[in-house]
Order: structure tokens, then C-alpha cells, then sequence
């Protein structure tokens, strides 16, 4: 079965795949928006310069289209003065005749001014107040010049008293009150009474080619909305944004503005406005093209504003050409948006393939994992099949190989390892067999021993034969004690050991035994045993293998009369712990030094020195019981202080109470 | 006074030559070297007490044991049992060893001290 692969670490990603994925996603998603951000601003940039140019181009049309109405005043007012009629009824002052002619040109040129002076610049006619004649032009700068020959044409200002002498209906047609305008220069003055003027003037010439007078005519601008239409239409062609006019033009007299299609809040026309102080400064003030976003009345605008100059190139008003700017930017956002879209459909496609790619390279290396699980278990016969010409690749084939060697040498190994545990088998079998077989006839030698020894057959004649009887004695029986341990290690080691868990009185079944087996070897080395907490000890019962546990109490006990001070005392104690009964055996004597306190238990593991030699242990004996110990499910451990005692402790759990 | 009869059953002569010359003191000692033998002995001779091996050719102790605690005329009779090297009975009259429940007076394992023995066997008369 598959489990879920478990990688510890601190990252919050359990897998290499979501690492990977997370990888894709950072590096999509920096590249993503680091481009993003420079592509909008650049389109940005680019859509705003873009609508700079066509300003600037806006305005050159518009300025055709002003310069057009006035060459066109001039134009006509040129052909007219060249008209034989005219000429002939100025030389002969037939002043009425003069008038008419000149009024139907008036009228069907769509001219608000057109009037006639002598060779002084005295008015003559005036084809609008026919009557207010007599009055001196020849200080007005385009008559002084036309005076001499010249034929000039441009944007004038024109004083109301001037204006009222032309026709009074043009002094209303001029008269504005501010209206009141945020962002406009403050000024002192709250209305314009003048007027600003398309003029030309040109000089009326005889045969001769003498100046018979002059001819000046032109269009008053305040309120006339003929250009600023016409530059709409041919430059914006009327389109439409939103319900607003996305193109705008204006003329302004100073700042005033006289003559628009800008609408106020209430769509009417935003005439009687006032221009922004920036553009009021850097245009009328310093004379300068202003070519940027700015705020007109109501909307943002890209807009530009070029200087209206009269004939002296004095600075007399403005004019405005302006795009909606709501279009650019709208288009500016659609383009980051899209921007953003695109972005966040590469991204989820970014994690779509990312997904799919990390699996190609993740699932090998998933494979890998479950196949060193299957090895780890146990199952050498597992192969990987990676066809890849990678690194995983490579890994997965000397994997493989791994693999084939470990199968190998384990192979070789187990092959190895039965034989030895046959071997071991049937040494343990030997070693079975020799002992068992040593043990009757050393019975029999410590049974006559004993009784040569306390002169039971017959007395011994001398001390010495008396003592050799003693030796022998003694060394009989530390053969017949290493004989009994390899005794037991044979049982242990052949897995022949079956532990028969019975309820017993510990102290009944396996110490007394013990106790009463070991009287002499206590009394020969003066030893006593004393028996601690011994009503309790008595009555404790466990569950335990009566055979095996006394094997533990005399390898322990043996061990506290071997290595325990002669004359001494030695202390077996039962104590009763949460969940496992604890039996200790405790002597006094050189005790065991604390490095050796755990290898004491190891196999044939013994004290160095002339005491052990001298006492000929076998290192089997707490080997033996720590084995049986085990087996029961309890511990054992051994305890000193070095010089004064030693104790040996060992534990069984509890049984469980009986229902 | 007539010196009780202990029947030794066991199959070593050397070991049984040791503990009849440790019997002799107090008992009179009458011998068998295999478990049948020992049976057929423990009818006939009527012994005060048993001193029986385990391991024996022809029939081992704990056969030999069943059959004479269950025959009446020697099931009053007490055993004392000669364990092998290292397998400790238990003091009590049944003792499970291997599974196998076995049913004597008293056991000893060998190698027997025997001053023990005599003691043991002479405990085992004044019980009766």
C-alpha cells in the first residue's frame, strides 16, 4: 500500500511537489509582476505622450482653422477694394452708392464690421451705422498701416466706445460678467466690456495706384462659436464619449472665455469662464504653449493652450484645443487590466502545468521513496522502473544495483548466518551434552567429598589431609557451579528456555530454595543472610516461572557469597512498586566500579583481579539472569558504592488482578 | 530395633554407592537401577521410604512415580525425588516441571549434599 510521504522539516510544505509548485508560482509571480508594472507604466507613459502629440497636433489644426477665417476676411476685403465701383464711388464720393455695395459684401461674407475711410483715416461709411460717420481710425494700427499700403490681417481687441460706433449690438454681444471659476486667477476686475476682433484692413487704391482711402472689416468673436465649432468638427469630427464631446476648443480674450464648446454643469455653453491660473500664468504671462493634463470647468482634459497675439504681437488671449482625457485613461486601465488578467490566467496555468510537471518529476522520486520503504522492510526483490535519462534516472539505476548487491550479500549472508547457527546449535548441544554428562560423576565426588570431609566414613589421621579434603571440597564445587551456568546458557541460548508463568509465593518457591541449598556455602565463608520486610516478602505473590526465578536468586545470591566480604552480611529485600514487583540482593564488600556497573550483565563479562580469578566465575551468572529477567518482562540493574556494597535489583510486572 | 528400609532407584552405581554409604548410618539401604525394577522392588519389599531418580533408562522417574502413588499397596509410601542439574521442584507436594505434573513427598536436585539427604529422607520417616 501506499502511505502519505512524511518529510520532517520546518517548512510548511510536506512535499517536495508543493515545494516545487511554490517554486513555479514565486518565480511566475515575480516575472509576472515586476512586467506588469513596467508595461503598464510604459503603456501609460505612451498612451499619455501619445494624446500630448495628437494636442499638439489638435492645436495646429485649430490654428488652421482660425488662420483660415482670417485670411478669408482679408481676402474679401482685398477683392472688394480692387472693385472698379467701389474705387469709382469713392473717388466720386458717392458715398450712398459706396454703402450699399459694401453692405451686401457685408452680408454675404457674414462680416460683423466693414467700413470705410479716406486717404486721412477719416470714417467715411460704416455699412452697419450708416450715419456714425466723420470719426479719426487713422490711430487704429491696422487702418495706420493699411494707410500705408499694407495688407494686414489679424486678432484685435476692440474698446467698447469703438465697438459702440460700429453697431451697439455689438457692444452687448461683447459685454460678459465673470462667472465665477475655481482654480482662476484672482483679479480685480468682475466683467469685459471690450471685445476681441477678427480684423483686417486694406488699402483702396485708384489706377494711379494712389491711396484713395482705406477698407476695414471683421468678425467680433465674443459669442460667435463659428470656429471653436468648426475646429471640433474637423478635428474631433464630432465624436463622442460617455455622452461629452471628447474634443473641446476655446477662445479667450485674456483669460476670459468668450467663445467655447467646454459645456458648464447645466450643458450650456461655459462662456464668461475663466482660464486656470497655471495656464494663465505660463500662456498670458510668460507666452508660452501649455501642453498637459489640465482641469476645464468640469472634466480632466489633455489639453493645449497656445497665445493669441494682436498685429503689435502683444498677448491678447488664448487658444484651446482639448481632448477628453476620461478616454485615455480608460484606455490606459483597460491595457493594466488586461495587463493584470493576462497575468493572473498565466498564473493559474503556471499552477495548472506546474502541477502536471512537478508529478513527472516528483513520481519517480515517489517511486524511490516507496521502494526504499519495501527495502527498508525487508523485501530486497523490489525494483525500481525509472526509464529517465536524468539524474533520477541515474539515481533509480544505481538504486537498482544497490539494490542487487544488498540482495546479494544478504543472500550470502543468511546462508552465512544459518550455518553459524547450526554451529552454535550444536556446540550449545556439546556443550549440553559434556556438562551434563561432568555432572554426575562431580556429584558423586562432592557427595563422598562431603562425607571424607566431616569424617563420616572414618576419621582423617592428620590436619593436612583434613585441609586437602577442604580444598578438593571447595574446588569441586566452584566446577559444579560453572558446570550449572553453562547449564542454563545452554538452555537460554538454544531458545529452549520456555518461561511456564505460574502463580507462585515468590518467597516459598524461589528464594527459600535458594537459601537453604546455599547454607553451606554461607557458613564455610561466615556469611549471614538476612531477609528484609520478610511478612511481606512472604506473602508476595507473582507471576513468574519458579524454576527460573530461583535460578536468578541463586546466580545473585551465589554471586553475593563469591564476591561478598567474608564474615559479612547479606540483605535479600522485596519491595512493592506501582505495576512490577522489585527483589534486591544486597552484600558488603569491595563492591563494583561504576563504569562496569552495566557491563557486568554481558556475557562472560568479569571483574578483573585476584578475588575473581581466585574464585573462578564463569561470567555467566547475571548474564544468565538478566536473560531470564527479561523474559518475565522486568529489569534488572546493579547498584554500588565501591569499597562498601553492592546490590543487585531486578523487577516482574505485577500479574494482572485476577477477575 | 530394626533399622528402616529406603529403596534408592537410580541408574549411576557410583552415585548410588555415595548416598548408600550415607544411608547405611541410619538406614538399611536396598537398591534398584531402573525405574521397572524399582516398582517391581517398592511391591515386594514394602520400603519405609523412596529415594528416586528422574532420569533413567527403561522407565524414568516421574513414570515410576505415577505408578507407585497410585497403586494402594505403595501409595502410603513417601518419594523423595533426585532432580537433575539445576531443575529446582518446588518444596510443595506437586511441583509442574515440563508441563508435567508430578506428585512427591519431597525433591532434591543433584548434586545432593548427603548429610542433606539423610536428613531430608529421616524428615520424610517421622512424617508417617
Amino acid at each position: 500500500m501506499w502511505r502519505t510521504l512524511k518529510i520532517p522539516g520546518r517548512m510548511p510544505f510536506r512535499t517536495l511537489r508543493s515545494k516545487l509548485v511554490f517554486s513555479f508560482l514565486l518565480v511566475v509571480l515575480a516575472g509576472g509582476l515586476s512586467s506588469t508594472m513596467i508595461g503598464t507604466r510604459m503603456v501609460g507613459n505612451t498612451i499619455i505622450s501619445e494624446a500630448q502629440n495628437k494636442g499638439r497636433h489638435d492645436m495646429a489644426s485649430a490654428w488652421m482653422v482660425y488662420q483660415e477665417k482670417i485670411n478669408r476676411i482679408k481676402d474679401v476685403l482685398h477683392l472688394t477694394a480692387k472693385r472698379d465701383l467701389i474705387i469709382r464711388s469713392l473717388v466720386g464720393r458717392e458715398v450712398e452708392v459706396l454703402r450699399r455695395q459694401l453692405e451686401r459684401v457685408r452680408i454675404e461674407y457674414g462680416l460683423d464690421v466693414l467700413t470705410v475711410t479716406d486717404q486721412e483715416g477719416v470714417v467715411l461709411t460704416r455699412t452697419r451705422s450708416p450715419y456714425r460717420t466723420g470719426d479719426f481710425q487713422g490711430n487704429d494700427e491696422s487702418v495706420r498701416r493699411a494707410l500705408k499700403r499694407e495688407i494686414v490681417s489679424s486678432t484685435e481687441i476692440v474698446l467698447q466706445e469703438e465697438l459702440a460706433k460700429e453697431g451697439p449690438e455689438l457692444v452687448r454681444q461683447a459685454y460678459m460678467e465673470f462667472v465665477p471659476t475655481p482654480m482662476a486667477k484672482a483679479r480685480p476686475e468682475t466683467r469685459e466690456t471690450s471685445g476681441m476682433m477678427l480684423k483686417a484692413a486694406v488699402p483702396i487704391l485708384d489706377i494711379n495706384d494712389n491711396v484713395l482711402g482705406t477698407l476695414y472689416g471683421g468678425s467680433l468673436l465674443n459669442r460667435n462659436y463659428e470656429i471653436v465649432d468648426k475646429i471640433k468638427d474637423i478635428v474631433f469630427k464630432g465624436e463622442r464619449y460617455k455622452g461629452i464631446d471628447t474634443g473641446t476648443a476655446t477662445i479667450f480674450q485674456w483669460d476670459l472665455r468668450i467663445s467655447t464648446n467646454v459645456k458648464d454643469k447645466s450643458g450650456l455653453r461655459a462662456i464668461s469662464t475663466r482660464v486656470a491660473k497655471d495656464v494663465y500664468d505660463q500662456v498670458l504671462e510668460n507666452g508660452r504653449a501649455w501642453i498637459d493634463r489640465a482641469f476645464v470647468v468640469n472634466d480632466w482634459y489633455i489639453a493645449a493652450y497656445e497665445p493669441i497675439r494682436n498685429l503689435k504681437g502683444e498677448i491678447i488671449g488664448i487658444l484651446y484645443v482639448g481632448t477628453l482625457e476620461e478616454p485615455y485613461t480608460d484606455l490606459r486601465n483597460n491595457v493594466i487590466y488586461s495587463f493584470f488578467g493576462i497575468a493572473f490566467l498565466g498564473l493559474v496555468l503556471v499552477l495548472f502545468l506546474a502541477y502536471f510537471i512537478t508529478r513527472s518529476i516528483t513520481r519517480p522520486i515517489d517511486e524511490l521513496v516507496r521502494a526504499t520503504e519495501v527495502i527498508a522492510g525487508g523485501d530486497f526483490s523490489h525494483e525500481v522502473s525509472i526509464q529517465s535519462r536524468d539524474e533520477v534516472g541515474y539515481l533509480a539505476t544505481s538504486f537498482n544495483r544497490m539494490t542487487r548487491t544488498l540482495k546479494a550479500t544478504m543472500d550470502e549472508l543468511y546462508v552465512v548466518n544459518t550455518k553459524l547457527q547450526e554451529l552454535n546449535r550444536h556446540y550449545l548441544e556439546m556443550v549440553g551434552f559434556i556438562t551434563h554428562e561432568l555432572m554426575q560423576p562431580m556429584g558423586v565426588l562432592k557427595g563422598f567429598l562431603i562425607m571424607l570431609f566431616d569424617e563420616s566414613l572414618g576419621s582423617l589421621n592428620t590436619p593436612r589431609q583434613k585441609q586437602a579434603v577442604s580444598t578438593m571440597l571447595r574446588n569441586v564445587d566452584s566446577l559444579i557451579n560453572m558446570i550449572q551456568k553453562y547449564l542454563q546458557l545452554g538452555r537460554i541460548e538454544s531458545g529452549k528456555m520456555e518461561v511456564n508463568k505460574v502463580r507462585i509465593p515468590i518467597y516459598g518457591e524461589a528464594l527459600q530454595p535458594i537459601l537453604e541449598d546455599e547454607r553451606q556455602q554461607l557458613a564455610a565463608r561466615k556469611m549471614e543472610v538476612k531477609v528484609e520486610n520478610e511478612e511481606a516478602f512472604r506473602r508476595a505473590e507473582g507471576e513468574a516461572d519458579p524454576v527460573l526465578l530461583r535460578i536468578v536468586f541463586s546466580n545473585l545470591i551465589g554471586n553475593a557469597i563469591k564476591y561478598g566480604r567474608e564474615g559479612g552480611k547479606i540483605w535479600c529485600g522485596f519491595r512493592e512498586e506501582p505495576g512490577e514487583l522489585l527483589f534486591y540482593v544486597r552484600n558488603e564488600g569491595q563492591g563494583i566500579p561504576s563504569d562496569k556497573l552495566t557491563r557486568v550483565f554481558e556475557k562472560f563479562s568479569r571483574l578483573e583481579g585476584e578475588l575473581e580469578r581466585r574464585r573462578g566465575g564463569t561470567g555467566l551468572g547475571l548474564f544468565n539472569a538478566k536473560e531470564i529477567v527479561e523474559r518475565h518482562g522486568g529489569r534488572i540493574w546493579a547498584e554500588s558504592e565501591e569499597g562498601k556494597w553492592a546490590n543487585f535489583l531486578f523487577t516482574i510486572p505485577k500479574a494482572p488482578k485476577k477477575a | 530395633m530394626e533399622r528402616p528400609k529406603i529403596l534408592v532407584i537410580d541408574d549411576e552405581p557410583d552415585f548410588v554407592e555415595m548416598i548408600r554409604m550415607a544411608l547405611e548410618r541410619e538406614f538399611e539401604v536396598l537398591v534398584a537401577y531402573d525405574g521397572k525394577e524399582g516398582v517391581a522392588r517398592a511391591r515386594s519389599d514394602k520400603p519405609e521410604a523412596i529415594v528416586l531418580d528422574i532420569m533413567m533408562p527403561e522407565k524414568d522417574g516421574f513414570t515410576a512415580c505415577q505408578e507407585l502413588k497410585s497403586n494402594s499397596t505403595t501409595s502410603s509410601i513417601p518419594i523423595l525425588i533426585l532432580t537433575g542439574v539445576g531443575e529446582y521442584f518446588g518444596r510443595t507436594k506437586y511441583a509442574k516441571v515440563r508441563g508435567m505434573e508430578i506428585e512427591a513427598d519431597d525433591f532434591m536436585a543433584k548434586p545432593v549434599d548427603p548429610n542433606e539427604l539423610v536428613r531430608r529422607v529421616a524428615a520424610l520417616l517421622k512424617k508417617d
